[in-house]
């Protein structure tokens, strides 16, 4: 489903608050797909996200969103959905009449904005307890309301600023199914925003990885990905010869507590094992394909810078 | 025997139809403010204060009807002008104190929750901006204002119309009386609707400003009415100006040409019509400036 047609494009953007630099000399582009923005507190992932929906005026650079300029165009707003990380739901109302409202205020019509209500609350699977009033959902059910909300006007693009925020495991499994769905059967592309590495891991097309306010890594999933992949051996002795012989072969080793951690899963890489274990006889009681969490990639890669 | 149903599922749809803009948003951030206002699409206690309110303005304007009919009928025709009894010139004055507590009763409603709530967040997000969300909001409690302030007047007109010996002579005497009282009901209404939603503008907590208002409007009726009784002269009539609830009522008196019962008591009667006018707008205009200026600037 993914076109490669170009939504989003960051130049250069700066965003200063007093002395504090939110965000500082960043560039990036956002193809249609899935794509997750990871960043600790105050990375600067949330700042971002306000200058793409035009609430925040850059200190410096320039944004924009399918097509125009983020911080002029207010009706560009009818075309991108937010699902913002805080509360953000009345009470008193029902989700049925919630999202109704917000398919008005996103301008339309309103025989269209019900039907779309309707609709939308079904894809979300909240279709049976649309007409409750909304105080009374769990924490779950408010996440997909707000989902819902993003999602009712038929956005080409939606920012989703932490979506598994205080779920728990399965709704958490649930609310990541549903951002792929949104992607890959409804067609809309997204922008996530996390802390959590596991999440953008398993859901997206592509990160953009922010570190106190300056862009650190961005590209294809697939390709840091592989990056993490390794293979773990553990033989029963003659393991200092074992990583001689490897290194010997142009293997890069790492030896750990119980065993060696090879970088690379490439078939070469097991026939090097193969070679070096036969060269200095040592018996092998181990060996399984593991990945390094990208967590331990990032942190590597800003410690080196 | 009946035969088997079979279920659809045609999936996610695309929207292809028209989107209206910047315009529909306005009208949905209205409908909603009046939909609020009046507890339409909540609960059943979100119904009882403003139904109660306008049920009260509604019943002082029929028991005004009916107390100036049954005069007529027992004294004889015209016997509600020589007994000098209410009509609309007095119904503002005396219903002011009402439409200035359901003010800041039900104001407060169309603001304070969505930033307590933060659902602000989510119609700035729109195509929106935050003066576009302020002013469909005070035009919301403004028509639900008006109407208010204009249903019972209505009622009052039917009630002395029909209850008059001669209803027809009534009408050819008295017709002035429905542009006056719509005018006057427009500047009560937009008096009380700006001074609630500022209020309202600085506080998440609905309760707070409703207190504060109901506080601010008890408040200065005693002390400026005594302060200006004690002092006198022309300083006294200009204290008798920070009686708030009495500002649009003077208004209401200038429309009609006749002092109502309620300010024939107060000193900033005696000052001339224009700086009565020209108060109720500093009072008006400068509290929606002010409510304007907070959300012009509003972003999540």
């Amino acid at each position: 489903m993914t076109t490669g047609q170009t939504l989003l494009v960051v130049e250069r953007l700066t965003k200063q608050y007093g002395d504090v630099v939110a965000l500082n000399d960043v560039s990036f582009q956002i193809t249609d797909g899935i794509t997750g923005i990871l960043g600790e507190n105050g990375a600067g992932k949330s700042t971002a996200i306000k200058i793409l929906l035009g609430l925040l005026q850059p200190t410096s650079g320039k944004a924009t969103v399918l097509g125009q300029n983020a911080s002029e165009s207010v009706a560009a707003r009818a075309r991108v959905g937010y699902m913002p990380e805080h509360d953000c739901l009345p009470t008193l109302v029902s989700a049925a009449e919630f999202l109704t409202h917000m398919a008005e205020a996103s301008g339309l019509p309103p025989a269209m904005a019900r039907t779309r209500a309707a609709d939308t609350l079904r894809h979300v699977g909240l279709f049976e307890e649309r007409y409750r009033a909304i105080g009374g959902y769990s924490t779950g059910m408010k996440q997909r309301v707000k989902l819902g909300q993003a999602l009712v006007h038929d956005p080409a693009f939606v920012f989703l600023d932490e979506p598994t925020a205080g779920l728990d495991p399965a709704g958490r499994e649930e609310m990541l199914a549903l951002i792929r769905k949104t992607h890959r059967e409804f067609g809309i592309s997204v922008l996530f925003s996390s802390h959590l590495m596991a999440d953008i891991e398993r859901t997206c097309d592509r990160i953009i990885v922010l570190q106190g306010g300056r862009l650190v890594q961005s590209g294809e999933v697939e390709h840091f990905t592989k990056e993490t992949e390794t293979v773990f051996i553990e033989v029963d002795y003659n393991r200092e010869a074992l990583v001689t012989a490897l290194e010997r072969r142009g293997v890069v080793v790492t030896v750990e507590h119980t065993g060696l951690t090879i970088e690379g899963a490439e078939e070469s890489v097991y026939d090097h094992v193969r070679d070096a274990l036969v060269e200095v006889q040592a018996p092998l009681r181990r060996m399984a394909p593991r990945r390094r969490a990208l967590t331990e990639l990032f942190e590597r890669d800003s410690e080196a810078a | 025997m009946t035969s088997p149903g079979t279920v659809f599922d045609i999936g996610y749809q695309r929207y292809t139809d028209r989107r209206e803009g910047r315009g529909r948003s306005r009208r949905a951030i209205f409908k909603d403010g009046v939909r609020g206002a009046l507890g339409l699409g909540r609960g059943a206690r979100a119904k009882i204060l403003p139904w109660f309110f306008i049920g009260v303005l509604t019943a002082i304007a029929l028991v005004m009807a009916i107390v100036a009919g049954a005069a007529d009928r027992l004294v004889g025709p015209g016997a509600a002008e020589r007994m000098n009894l209410p009509s609309h010139s007095d119904f503002y004055g005396i219903a002011s104190i009402i439409m200035f507590v359901f003010a800041a009763v039900v104001g407060p409603e169309l603001l304070c929750p969505d930033r307590r709530n933060g659902v602000i967040n989510l119609y700035l997000v729109r195509p929106l901006t935050g003066s576009d969300y302020v002013v469909s909001r005070w035009a919301a409690f403004f028509a639900v204002m008006l109407a208010a302030a204009w249903f019972p007047q209505f009622i009052l007109f039917l009630g002395l119309s029909g209850g008059d010996m001669a209803p027809l002579q009534y009408l050819q005497k008295h017709w002035l009386d429905v542009p006056r009282f719509l005018v006057a009901g427009t500047a009560m209404a937009a008096y009380a609707v700006t001074l609630a939603l500022l209020a309202a503008s600085f506080t998440t907590r609905r309760a707070y400003a409703s207190v504060f208002l109901v506080g601010l409007f008890v408040i200065t009726a005693p002390f400026t009415v005594g302060a200006a009784q004690e002092i006198g002269g022309k300083a006294g009539q200009w204290i008798s100006m920070f009686n708030l609830t009495n500002i649009p009522v003077h208004v209401n008196d200038v429309i009609f040409g006749e002092v109502s019962e309620i300010t024939e008591e107060a000193p900033a009667r005696e000052l001339g019509s224009a700086i009565l006018v020209a108060w109720y707008f500093v009072w008006t205009l400068v509290p929606a400036g002010i409510l304007w200026s907070r959300y012009r600037r509003l972003s999540p």
